[in-house]
Order: C-alpha cells, then structure tokens, then sequence
C-alpha cells in the first residue's frame, strides 16, 4: 500500500460524474427501501429490495469503482507516469483496489445493511449478516474487475455480462452456476452470520476459500500484468 | 553519469519488426534520435524505459536490465510523448505525487525546485485540464526532473510547443546535458536536433542508420555515391553520354534494360541530366534512385 | 510548363506568381443534406455492428447478438424435431428474456456513435458541413435505433419462420409478431434515445456503458422490486403506476395488456396503457429532444 498512491486512486474514484453515479446507486437503494417502508407495515420487502441492491448496485459500484481506479489510465496510457517510479508494480495493484475496495465497501455494502435496517429495525443480525455478505461479494467482485481491466480495455462491458447474464440470467437457470458465482459466495457468509439471509448452495467451506482465493489472484494478476505493462505510441 | 547500453535489440509484433537489431551506448551529454515519423522511436524509448520487453538483446542502465526492474527509476526520469490525464490535478499536486512516488526525503522541496527549473511556478496552482501544450509539457517535464535523475528520456517533447517556449524548453536541455546527465530525445525534425544536440542516432525503418557527430554523418553522406536506374529510349547512346559527366563515377547497362549509374554529386547530378538528354535528343523515361532507404530518408531530414 | 515556371530566388514582389496547375474547385452537381444524412445514418449502423471498423471492434457486437439469437434458434431447433402446438416462448416475451444482452448491446455501442467524436474533437468536422447539428443528432439517433431495431427484430423472425415452417396458425402467428414488432419499436426509440444521451452526456467509454446500464437495470430493478411488493399488498394501481418508471418495465407492462403473456401488474383500462405509450414515446422524444440541443451546444462552442 502507497498513500501517495491511494489518494490519487481515491481521487479518480469518486472525481466528477463518476461520483454522481456512484452516489444515485446506494442513494436509489436506500430511497427504495424507505418508500417500501411506508407503504407496507411489515418486514415484507427485505428480500425483494435488498435482493436488488446484492444484486445489481453492489457489482455496479464495484465495477464503476474499480474501473475507474485503473481503466482511464491504462486506457489512454498515462498510467506510466505512476509505473516509472521505484515502485513495485504489485503495490501499485494493492492501492489501487484499496481505494476501490473502500468505494464499494462503503456505497455498495453499507446501503445493503442500512436498506435491512430500515426495512426490518427488528432484526439487526439481518443487517450484519447482508452487510457482511456485501463485504464478502464487493471484495471480490472489486477484485476481479480490478484484474479485468488490467486484462482489457473492455473489462466494463465482460464485467457487466459477468454479472447480469452468467450470475443473472444463466444463474437463475442452471444451479450450478452458483460454484462459479461471487453472489453465491458472498450470501453463503451472510448465511452463516445469520440464517434470514438465503444461503448460497456452495457451503461455507467452499465460498470462503473460494473468495479468498478469487481475490489474491486477482489483486496478483493485475499486478502482474502492470509489471509488463507496455508504453504504445500514438495511434 | 549514467550510460544507457543496447545491445543488439530487437522488438517485432508478430511478422512486423518494429526495432531490430539497434546497438547503441548513450552516455552524459544530450543525444538526439532521429528518424521519420514510424521509424520506430517510440518503440526505442519504451524499450530504454522499461516500458517493452526486447524481442532480443538486452537493454541496461549501467549494468542493469531495464525491463521489469522498477529500481532503475530512482536514477531514470520519462517525459513520454502521451499527455497527461490527470486533469483534474493541479500541476502542483501532480509533481508532488510523482515526488512521494520516488520516496524523496522531503518531497515538497524537491517540488518547488522542480517547477522552478521549469518555470511552472506560478501556474502551478491551476488544474492541468486548464493549461496549454506548452505548460503541459513542462510540467511532464517537472515530474521526470523531481527526483534528479541521472538519465532523462524525452518522447517528441517539442512536438506542439510554440517557439517561445521551444527556445526556454531547448536551452533547458542544454543546461542538463552540460551538468553531466544523461539526456535523449527523440524528434522527426532535423532542425530541432541540430540545435540541441551534437551527437544524433538516425533511425529508418527500425534500423539503426546513422550514428555520431551531426556534421560528420552529413559529410559521410554526400561522399557516398548515390545510385539510380536511368531509362530512355537509346539506354546504350545514354550511357555514354553519362560517364562523360564527371558528377558521375560509374555506369552500368542492367540486362532488363536502363542504366544503372553511381553519382557521386547529386546536385550536379540533378542539374546535368536533364540538359544531357535535350542535347543528345534522348527522351527520358525513368529516374529512380534504387538505393532509397537511407539517402532519401536523410535527404528528407536534411532538407524537408 | 516551362516557360510558366518563373526563375527561382526573384523576391521583386511584382514579379511572384501563383502558377495555375490545372487545380480547380469542383462546380459538378452536389448531393443535398438528404444524402449526407442518410449516408451518416447508413455508416452509423454499420458502426454499431463493428462494420467498416477494426476487426476487433466487430467481435463484441456479434457475440452479443449471437447470444441475443441463441435461445431462439433453439427453439426453432426444438419446435422442428419435437413439434410443438405452439411457441415454448412469445414473440414479445423474447426481448423482455434477454433484456440484459439488449441493455448491454445498447450501452456498449452508444459510445461509438455518440462519444467518439466529442472526446476525440472530431465533431467539428461534421458541424462545419453543410448538414445542421440537430441533423447530426438525429442521424446518429437514427444509426442507434435501428441497430437496436436488428437486435429486437431478429429472434422475432426467427421464431415467426419456425412457427411458420412448423404450420402453426399463420393468422394468430402474425398478428402475435405484429404485436411484438410494434413492441420492439416502442422499446428501441426509448432505449436508443437513453444510450445516446447518456453517451453523449460521458465521453469516458467504460463509464457511460455502466451508467447506462445502471439507468436500464436498475430502473427496472426498483420498479419491480415495488410492483412486486404492491402487488403483494393487493394495491395494484400502485403497482401499474410503478411501471411507468422505466422503460423495461413499460415494456412489459405493454406486453401484459397487448398479448396473453404473464405479466406482474399489467397496466389495466384504456388510460393507463394509453399512459404507458405516452411515456415510453415522450422518453425518447425527450431523449432526442436533449440531444439535438446538447450537439446544438456543441456547434456553438
């Protein structure tokens, strides 16, 4: 970890319309969950409005965030101004998903717990459990997409299929998709915090390891690629 | 003092050879590289700054592989020819990242002073999405110059910067070389490396075409014989007409026709030909110069 | 020529000339703003599709359109060797299945027909033609729309050929397509409309891609996070206003009221279906509406 690093990072985060958006997303959730609120008496609405926010919002911010840590600059090359220093490029890596990490750690997994708060104040455990999921599922999804875009210059859009259609779309059709989902994993931590939240099928052995082993590779991968970054001319 | 070695690298994409086979030692002083545009300069700069792996042969910083040893940065400064997009950085905090960067002892005086050398002071303080060309380049400047390098590798940094500050940015360099750095610059104008530097690489196409004193490769150039294939309609008459000429030192009839011929005075050349052939009532059909990769190019350089 | 070449080196003012090379302007007949446009409008759609651009460029647009047509040539591919009675899946319901692949297809080739020009400054190339910058809009619009429309129509037509091919009622057939296709339409002005503005709005490619996405998504999320729960509580005319809020949603809540297919909370009575036209159209007016002002801006910057 550089603070020099992290602050320039955290700066590229939350810089201009990125941060606009990346404020609307929790800002819509928990909206959402107060306006179901006063419409119902009971905790009817925790699994469709939190299920929404674990879902779409909590992968959003972290692709928006970890995009944004790495893929402008990689994109338009300027990311040699912080690799032609005595560095090392896995440090480099590290602060750049801190930044991101914190991003969604806080817009993406926070609203999830304070959504269950406000949906259902009888059951704190619920909150904890949800924002532990999200903790669990935003580091890995920060992670992944962090080693995407120092893969491709199109990580948002393989990020985006990643989540809405191989997690979404293919994941509520065949089950087995759940070993190879960061959702899944995420929920079968909530699990085992508490039990109002839906495990995730994989068990807890798996998806912690799983997560784990995810992230560090990631974190390492982008790592490595920017180790053999490579300065192009003009085109 | 520094000296940056390469040592027959080469660098190609898949069948397209970009760089190939360059041996060059650039020590303290100012060096500049030359070449036209897609010659490959940006592709030697990257690999000098760690920034490319070489396809083959090796590339060090006094002794040290450049390539994936992100220690020769402490005595290596870049001024890559890509802009900054930092925009929403004032030029002050820009510099200042690249000194905490370096891990320099006290980064806001290694700051200041940098801008100074460059004359970025006052406009520090504004975002770099606000300046222009000019300031942007210096302040590319500034960040490459932060931590006192030894070593200073500059892409195209006259490219879009108006004369005024072409003149501040040039006598800079100067100053530099003459501390002792090593510094390296790369431009497509032959005019803009006269004026800074002494010693020049040329290269064409990826290779490595000239090396040395400016005037020295000048001179070598035109005593070199230049040849060109020269056709008309009585090749035998033209020949004859041609070693008459004393611009000319060899004359050859090629099988498939034309006149192969060795001119050791282009200008001369140039003037005589057409008036032979009017006088002789030959009529020309072809004039092309066969040995064109060098020559031209240099010409082009030189006179363009 | 040689007696038209003046000697080198004269510097008597008098005597510079500017020699006639025969270089002249062309006074042949030109084509109107008609044929610009419609040049712009053709070469915008081949874009989306990575046509006459980098064969890079061409592999994101077609892999999602090849999975956008997967699921319904396997149907066609079930209805030929099992023969079913009818379509395991409606013409309209197709869109609303693989609405991800359509959101995604949208918000990542927006950008090449709305942001490259306004990042890379080429935009003023074409504002200091004689086409007018609203035109310039449109067209692009136009370009968005019907490569969405392509996206949308394509499985319609498969699935219609094999319902055909299967001899399945030819009148109910068509008439359900018909319904479908003027879904599709509805669906696509609205959709073309968010991508560009949103596009135009971010020039950073990867950043208006989530952004729209996020707008797609996450409107119909929240939409239907709410019809789901109203409709749960037994207030259905809250959960047929909800619908109004997203242009998925109006999809579906159109589809509910215009075919047999089962919807959550379909907008019930001629008003509120005539309500979700008016917005689904009014979106996308307003989205033209924004873009032609946002490129007049630009022509006057």
């Amino acid at each position: 970890m550089n603070r020099t690093l992290f602050a320039l990072s955290a700066q590229a985060v939350v810089g201009r319309r990125r941060g606009v958006v990346l404020l609307l997303l929790p800002l819509a959730l928990v909206g959402l969950a107060v306006v179901v609120r006063l419409l119902t008496s009971d905790a009817v609405g925790v699994e469709a409005t939190v299920g929404l926010g674990y879902t779409l919002a909590l992968p959003l911010v972290a692709l928006l965030a970890a995009t944004a840590v790495l893929g402008p600059e990689v994109d338009d090359g300027s990311i040699v101004y912080l690799l032609a220093k005595p560095v090392s490029r896995h440090t480099i890596a590290r602060s750049k998903f801190a930044a991101a990490w914190l991003t969604t750690t806080a817009l993406g997994a926070l609203p999830l717990a304070v959504a269950s708060l406000v949906l259902d104040s009888a059951h704190p455990g619920r909150a904890l459990a949800l924002g532990a999921a999200g903790v669990v599922a935003g580091t890995v999804y920060t992670a992944l997409f962090l080693g995407l875009a120092a893969l491709t210059r199109h990580a948002v859009v393989v990020g985006l299929l990643y989540t809405l259609f191989w997690e979404g779309v293919i994941g509520s059709v065949l089950s087995g998709v759940k070993w190879l989902s960061v959702g899944a994993w995420g929920r079968e931590v909530g699990h085992a915090v508490d039990d109002l939240v839906d495990a995730g099928g994989t068990g807890l052995g798996y998806a912690v390891v799983a997560a784990l082993v995810v992230s560090v590779g990631s974190v390492w991968f982008a790592g490595d690629r920017l180790r053999s970054f490579t300065l192009r001319g003009d085109e | 003092m520094s000296t940056l070695v390469l040592d027959q690298v080469s660098r190609w994409y898949g069948n397209v050879v970009a760089v190939n086979g360059i041996s060059m030692s650039v020590g303290p002083g100012i060096t500049g590289l030359l070449g036209p545009n897609g010659a490959g300069k940006t592709t030697l700069i990257a690999l000098m700054s760690g920034f490319l792996a070489p396809s083959a042969g090796t590339v060090t910083l006094d002794g040290t592989p450049v390539w994936r040893t992100t220690d020769v940065y402490r005595h290596l400064g870049l001024v890559p020819e890509r802009e900054v997009s930092f925009g929403y950085l004032t030029g002050r905090r820009f510099v200042l990242a690249n000194a905490e960067l370096h891990g320099l002892p006290d980064p806001g005086a290694a700051t200041e002073r940098a801008l100074e050398v460059v004359d970025m002071v006052e406009p520090a303080a504004r975002r770099i999405g606000t300046y222009s060309k000019g300031m942007r380049q210096r302040v590319k400047l500034a960040s490459a110059l932060v931590h006192d390098p030894s070593v200073l590798l500059l892409d195209e940094p006259f490219n879009g910067v108006d004369p005024r500050q072409r003149l501040h940015l040039m006598a800079l360099l100067r100053r530099m070389g003459a501390e002792g750095r090593t510094v390296l610059f790369s431009s497509h104008i032959l005019e803009e490396v006269e004026q800074v530097a002494r010693q020049i690489e040329v290269v064409v196409s990826g290779r490595h075409a000239a090396s040395g004193e400016f005037g020295e490769i000048r001179r070598l150039m035109t005593d070199r014989p230049v040849q060109y294939v020269v056709s008309a309609d009585d090749d035998r008459r033209l020949a004859a007409c041609l070693i008459a000429e004393p611009s000319v030192v060899a004359v050859a009839l090629r099988p498939d026709g034309g006149v192969s011929v060795s001119v050791a005075d282009f200008g001369a050349f140039a003037l005589r030909l057409p008036a032979v052939t009017r006088e002789q009532g030959l009529r020309l059909l072809e004039l092309a110069p066969t040995d064109d990769s060098l020559e031209s190019v240099f010409s082009y350089l030189v006179e363009g | 020529m040689a007696e038209s070449t003046s000697p080198r080196g004269t510097d008597d003012a008098g005597r510079s000339v500017i020699h006639d090379l025969g270089y002249r302007p062309y006074t042949g007949p030109r084509l109107g703003s008609t044929a610009i446009a419609r040049s712009l409008v053709l070469t915008g759609f081949r874009n989306a599709f990575g046509l006459g651009r980098s064969g890079r460029s061409k592999v994101l647009p077609f892999l999602l359109l090849g999975l956008n047509l997967l699921p319904a040539l396997i149907v066609a591919g079930i209805m030929a060797f099992v023969g079913l009675d009818r379509l395991p899946i409606g013409y309209a319901q197709y869109a609303s299945t693989t609405q991800v692949l359509l959101g995604v297809f949208v918000a990542s080739q927006a950008p090449v027909l709305f942001s490259r020009d306004l990042r890379h400054g080429t935009i003023a190339l074409y504002l200091a033609r004689p086409l007018p910058s609203a035109a310039y809009a449109v067209a692009r619009w136009l370009s968005l729309l019907l490569a969405t429309l392509v996206f949308l129509v394509l499985p319609v037509v498969i699935l219609y050929a094999a319902a055909l091919l299967t001899e399945l009622d030819v009148s109910d057939q068509t008439r359900e397509a018909g319904v479908a296709l003027g879904l599709a339409v509805l669906l696509a002005l609205s959709l073309a409309g968010v991508g560009g503005i949103i596009a135009s709005w971010s020039t950073r490619r990867g950043f208006a891609v989530v952004a729209t996405i996020a707008f797609l998504v996450i409107a119909n999320g929240v939409v239907t996070a709410v019809q789901g729960i109203a409709d749960g509580e037994g207030s259905t005319r809250v959960a047929e206003v909800a619908g109004l809020f997203s242009p998925y949603s109006l999809y579906r809540g159109l589809m509910g009221a215009w075919t047999d297919a089962d919807t959550l909370a379909p907008p019930t009575g001629a008003g509120m279906v005539a309500a979700y036209v008016v917005v689904l159209v009014g979106l996308s007016a307003a989205c033209v509406g924004a873009l032609v002002a946002r490129y007049r801006r630009e022509a006057s910057a």
